[in-house]
């Protein structure tokens, strides 16, 4: 079933909804809410660093569960939704990378280090990039849904490992924090942008979906009976 | 930095804030795009 769009306004509702919060969290984290003690002023970058980190685990374990689903069902409209999950999850994992470096160099004195949690970071951005970059070399659209969904379960691997990696690892980037060991002055402004995040994510996946099903409904067009005719 | 407490700091605060909304509203403009040539 190709295109899916039972919802045409919804993105756009999510999308207003997502910049809202972004704003008004924004708003807190960078005016409101006080410097941490040994990090001062730097520490804000957290109230985008983090959203941006927890949101793009969320969408390549779209990405994941799509490509499993397409494997099953052998339905487009799943591997539209991948495509569309793959994208978005390199658009912030290049984003969690910039901002990571940003908040290193006043911390840790330098722009980047392969440490752990780094590492298997960019690991994730490029094996993510490299699928991508495959579907763009695959004319058949089945042979393209199936490698790519293939691929995707296996670089799906890295997201956990990503995930662990400050605990396995001795890494210079700190644990997860939980909201019992953060302050509520921290905590509100870190909460409404991860739901703007969230919100803004859902939003360029269901647009970016409509996009690759729209192609894949033009690829899929059985061709003309005529020419059906001579092919035969 | 000055006893393990960092100073000043603001323009990497603000890089990363800016860095993140111009990547954002450029990526959601290329969307709009791309929508209206599928169209």
């Amino acid at each position: 079933m190709l295109p899916n769009e039972r919802f045409p306004k919804l993105p756009y509702a999510l999308l207003a909804l997502g910049v809202l919060c972004l704003l008004a969290g924004s708003y807190l984290g960078l005016f409101v809410a006080p410097p941490e003690h040994f990090m001062g002023q730097v520490q804000r970058i957290m109230y985008v660093h983090v959203p941006t980190a927890w949101n793009d685990m969320l969408a390549f374990t779209f990405a994941f569960f799509s490509a499993v689903i397409f494997l099953f069902k052998s339905d487009f409209k799943w591997d539209a939704r991948m495509e569309a999950a793959i994208e978005v999850g390199i658009l912030f994992a290049f984003l969690l990378c910039c901002q990571g470096a940003i908040w290193a160099k006043p911390t840790w004195g330098v722009w980047w280090d392969w440490d752990p949690r780094l590492t298997t970071t960019a690991v994730l951005l490029f094996a993510f990039a490299g699928i991508l970059a495959l579907r763009r070399f695959v004319d058949d659209p089945v042979k393209r849904g199936v490698w790519s969904a293939v691929a995707t379960i296996i670089a799906y691997v890295d997201v956990p490992i990503v995930y662990f990696s400050v605990r396995w690892w001795n890494s210079l980037h700190q644990v997860q924090s939980s909201p019992s060991t953060v302050s509520s002055q921290f905590y509100l402004p870190l909460r409404l942008n991860a739901f703007g995040v969230l919100f803004l994510m859902t939003a360029f996946i269901m647009l970016r979906a409509r996009i690759a099903s729209r192609r894949l409904a033009s690829e899929l067009v059985p061709p003309p009976a005529d020419l059906a005719g001579e092919l035969a | 930095m000055t006893g393990g407490y960092i100073t000043g700091g603001w323009g990497f605060v603000w890089a990363a804030y800016g860095w993140t909304a111009l990547v954002l509203t450029v990526y959601a403009v290329s969307l709009f795009v791309r929508l209206r040539k599928v169209r």
